[in-house]
């Protein structure tokens, strides 16, 4: 090409194939495109290319040069973009979310460990001193028992979809809390699980205390075992980012945050639509008293037992498969 | 021009791509104008819903599908808006749409379903706070990033139009070069800066201030008459000087 003298001949003597590769590239994007096309659109993005260094170097700081950095952007990620949307996702759900949950076991034990200690302090408490019940018990909950009924149930059957839906934003709003806390070094995060592992055992112990246990755990059976599951797994979520802070290895600490980003991102990835089947079934079956206790409770503990066998069954397998460990960085959760 | 934030991309053809980076307020506006959408859906369905309650009904009276619809539905107006709209439209939600600006991870390319949800999520600990922590964030950081876009490894850039139409051949440049035939006699040595400023000039003057309109384009024709070995024209002729001399820069040759 022989060099252009100004940036004004420039651009007229390139537009077309510009705009050319501009048109093609819209059309990638979209779909598929017929081979010749596809062999054009390649040579007129080299040459885009190649008009790019050009323009950087005899006319920085024109238009001209932004909208070639634009076109070639915007071409290569149509020529680049992963070409099955589909294959990538089953990826993800086959391999990358479970070696994601397998890779932060720490996490995970810690996660629950800090739960289970909440459930066990908030019903050791309740069951020795029946006063920590005004504390730890909400009041809605201590006048349905006196009054001797349930609290669950009556807002779902009316409109079960939207209530539901009411749920579900506050059981994601409250993974969500556990995860993003992670950023205090995971003090936040062991505090909303304590928390809420304190409130559910307070519940639990008090209305086993007014002899109500059966109806509550009936109520619970269908949803309660997934729903916690989910929790304790954005709590895990929380405590890699946690650890990446506080001790990043060998990695800057901008490194190892983004590599356990990318692990939490998995891991909310099942989180929130084990979350989503939870506030359904919490929405329609749960408030059903026609569904039999046994029943409740083979689906609750089946679904909860079909998500812990998904993230960490499959983990050797996934390993095997896909140990990429420069990518995804598999051994920076191992004790040092 | 000032120089902004900028994300520089090294492509495999071995040439830099330059983004810019969406500044506070361009994000505020997107933030904004999705809030908005959010609740105009809300506002519609509320209405339909106080205009024909059967209709709701019906809807739960579908059963499974119909809890599933109601559920899922709203779940998209909440946590839901988004990360499908990030995951599915690359990068760009409605109101990104309509601020001009979208996210992309640091190699350039759309977000993720993966990216989108850490991003996102994260706002659980920015909005408590009334998203001081994001505001401050983008407004200091070096790269704008928000919390939940340094975890994400994602940065939000402006998408910007060029219009190339600024170097086409204008008519009356012809004309006006006509009146210049000086300039034709030597070469022009017009550096790509100068030329855009003084085309910038061209194209902006019917909107500025007929003085300051005068002023301009007498100092422009000034400092620019030496590159075409010129004397400078009288103060009346600067405008048409310009004008020839971006017809002879067009020209090339």
């Amino acid at each position: 090409m022989n060099a252009p003298r100004s940036v004004a001949a420039f651009v007229r003597a390139r537009r077309p194939a510009w705009e050319r590769l501009g048109a093609l590239a819209a059309r990638a994007g979209g779909g598929r495109l017929p081979l010749a096309e596809v062999e054009e659109l390649d040579r007129l993005y080299r040459r885009a290319a190649a008009d790019l260094a050009l323009a950087r170097s005899r006319f920085a700081g024109s238009d001209a040069e932004g909208y070639l950095s634009e076109l070639v952007a915007t071409t290569y990620r149509a020529l680049y973009r992963p070409r099955a949307r589909g294959a990538a996702f089953a990826r993800l759900v086959r391999s990358e979310i479970p070696a994601a949950a397998g890779r932060r076991l720490r996490e995970l034990a810690l996660a629950a460990l800090l739960f289970a200690a909440g459930l066990a302090g908030g019903a050791a408490a309740v069951a020795l001193d029946p006063g920590a019940a005004d504390l730890l018990v909400p009041a809605r909950v201590r006048a349905a028992v006196a009054a001797g009924r349930m609290w669950t149930g009556e807002l779902l059957t009316a409109a079960p979809g939207v209530a539901g839906a009411a749920l579900l934003h506050n059981n994601v709003s409250a993974a969500a809390l556990a995860f993003g806390l992670g950023l205090t070094a995971g003090l936040g995060t062991a505090l909303v699980l304590l928390l809420n592992g304190l409130l559910l055992g307070a519940v639990l112990a008090y209305v086993a205390a007014n002899g109500m246990a059966g109806d509550l755990l009936g109520f619970v059976a269908a949803h309660g075992p997934l729903e916690l599951s989910a929790f304790v797994v954005a709590g895990q979520a929380g405590l890699a980012l946690a650890a990446a802070l506080v001790d990043p290895g060998e990695a800057p600490r901008r490194e190892a945050l983004q590599r356990a980003g990318r692990d939490a991102g998995r891991l909310l990835a099942a989180v929130v639509p084990a979350l989503t089947v939870a506030a359904l079934l919490e929405a329609t079956i749960s408030p059903r008293a026609t569904v039999p206790p046994l029943a409740r409770g083979a689906l609750g503990i089946g679904l909860a037992a079909a998500l812990w066998a998904w993230l960490l069954g499959g983990r050797r397998a996934a390993r095997a498969a896909t140990s990429s460990p420069a990518h995804d960085g598999g051994g920076d959760t191992l004790p040092a | 021009m000032e120089a902004r934030p900028t994300l520089e991309l090294e492509m495999p053809e071995r040439v830099a791509v330059t983004l810019e980076l969406a500044g506070l307020g361009a994000r505020a506006f997107a933030w904004l104008a999705d809030a908005g959408c959010i609740v105009l859906l809300w506002l519609t369905v509320l209405v339909a819903y106080s205009v024909s309650g059967d209709l709701f009904r019906e809807l739960q009276a579908l059963g499974w599908l119909g809890q599933l619809v109601a559920l899922v539905s709203v779940f998209l107006a909440g946590w839901g808006w988004d990360v499908v709209w990030e995951t599915l439209g690359g990068g760009r939600t409605p109101g990104k749409r309509l601020a001009g600006i979208r996210v992309v991870r640091e190699d350039g390319g759309p977000p993720g379903l993966v990216e989108s949800l850490v991003r996102n999520l994260l706002r659980a600990v920015e909005l408590p706070l009334a998203y001081a922590p994001a505001i401050l964030a983008v407004a200091l950081g070096p790269r704008q990033q928000r919390l939940g876009d340094l975890v994400a490894g994602t940065l939000v850039v402006r998408e910007k139009r060029f219009d190339l139409s600024r170097y086409d051949l204008a008519a009356d440049g012809a004309a006006a070069l006509e009146r210049f035939p000086q300039l034709r006699a030597r070469s022009l040595a017009l550096a790509a800066e100068e030329y855009e400023r003084t085309v910038g000039f061209l194209l902006r003057r019917p909107e500025l201030d007929p003085a300051a309109r005068q002023r301009v384009a007498a100092r422009l024709a000034r400092a620019l008459a030496p590159r075409a070995g010129v004397e400078p024209p009288a103060e009346g002729d600067a405008e048409a000087f310009l004008e020839a001399l971006v017809a002879r820069a067009a020209e090339g040759r």
